[in-house]
């Protein structure tokens, strides 16, 4: 019936909601804490200390998985015939082209390493691109295609950092690879800084246990609240119960409270 | 003992006691022993509670990670126990809140399970015939 509504009421009611919100906002506090863990780590492993792309991977070996993010510095050539833009990348929400130049390990004609050395709106207004020997520190990023391909290969404009589309523009071979320029910590290149500094695809995954306290903490919250919930439940049934019960035959002699059963 | 008491009542008062107890042991363990170290070295400089070095400090990471969690996940338990005691044994509300709320004190949880286990004792004797 609605006898659970009579104002006596209001303050279990009351008291119910207060503790399934409370339930509820911690538990997202503690989500919330989760992620930004998770993210505090990626981010971590991306200041890391860069290591030399030769002791990374090689040329013609696979990405290892346990290293996207990982910070590398790369000496070589550049390969100004080799650069590309990309374009569909986003910059602080707004949609604009990466220039990349390819830096070719060693002498001219070795395996070269795609950098991305910015982002830019305009791909009008991009710099020449960095030409002779040079030496970058940057971000390494596998070069996994999202299946996107190049529907128009006679310009230097492709959809994605994809080995299989950039190969088009060298002579070279490629790493299965590219770095994305750090500007704060590499060496100067040449035109880099008319750039804004292009953001990571990829950041590197935290570790399993990552922030698992605070996921724990979260679900321990929603079960709490659904506990609260529960609570209220059995006791708008009794209540409910005990007015229909009133109402049948009348009002029964109370005494102190008697254990059920026996 | 518990053995005289009816049966409805005899199986929630064990859970209740035993979660009861775990629960209060952990939670000793976790806000007089974990935390202390944890964060002693915010009030103290010696070098066992030196933070993320210290011996002192390790073990109370340890604690508050594996055991915080775990008493989480026991205290839910506990009120489940402690519910289904309440239903069986007919407590008003404000006696209910209190052996609740008092399980999430240190060392008052044990007040609140004897309180409560005696009420219970009480309340069964007086209404058997003598």
């Amino acid at each position: 019936m609605l006898a659970v509504l009579a104002p006596r009421y209001w303050g279990a009611h009351l008291l119910a909601l207060v503790l399934m919100a409370a339930a509820a906002g911690l538990g997202w506090w503690q989500y919330d804490s989760y992620q930004a863990r998770r993210a505090a780590e990626a981010v971590d492993l991306t200041q890391a200390e860069p290591l030399a792309l030769t002791s990374v991977m090689g040329p013609d070996e696979p990405y290892p998985g346990d290293r996207v993010g990982q910070p590398v510095t790369v000496e070589g050539t550049w390969v100004p015939t080799g650069t590309v833009l990309v374009s569909g990348r986003e910059h602080e929400g707004e949609d604009g082209f990466w220039l990349v130049t390819p830096l070719a390990v060693g002498g001219a004609e070795d395996p070269a390493l795609p950098v991305v050395l910015g982002w830019t709106a305009d791909p009008d207004a991009a710099p020449a691109p960095p030409q002779g020997t040079g030496e970058v520190i940057g971000w390494l990023q596998p070069t996994d295609g999202t299946g996107e391909t190049d529907t128009d290969r006679t310009d230097d404009v492709i959809p994605q950092v994809r080995t299989a589309d950039l190969i088009q523009h060298v002579e070279q071979d490629l790493y299965g690879a590219y770095a994305v320029l750090d500007h704060d910590r590499s060496p100067v290149v040449p035109g880099a800084d008319a750039l804004e500094p292009a953001d990571l695809e990829q950041l590197p995954p935290p570790a399993g246990g990552t922030g698992l306290r605070n996921l724990l903490y979260a679900l321990e919250w929603v079960v709490f609240g659904g506990f609260a919930g529960f609570v209220w439940w059995r006791y708008v049934r009794d209540v409910t119960r005990a007015g229909r019960d009133e109402g049948a035959e009348q009002e029964s002699a109370s005494g102190p409270p008697v254990p059920s059963g026996t | 003992m518990t053995d005289d008491l009816p049966e409805d009542l005899r199986t929630p008062l064990r859970a209740y006691r035993f979660m009861a107890t775990v629960v209060g042991l952990l939670l000793v363990v976790l806000c007089l022993v974990g935390l202390p170290l944890h964060y002693g070295y915010l009030v103290s400089d010696a070098a066992w509670l030196a933070q993320g070095s210290g011996e002192g400090y390790e073990a109370g990471e340890f604690i508050s990670e594996y055991l915080g969690v775990a008493h989480g996940w026991l205290y839910m338990i506990f009120l489940f126990c402690a519910f289904w005691l309440s239903r069986r044994a007919d407590w008003d509300i404000p006696f209910t809140a209190v052996t609740l709320v008092c399980g999430t004190v240190p060392l008052l949880s044990f007040w609140a399970e004897h309180r409560a286990t005696e009420r219970v004792r009480t309340e069964v004797h007086e209404s058997l015939p003598a």
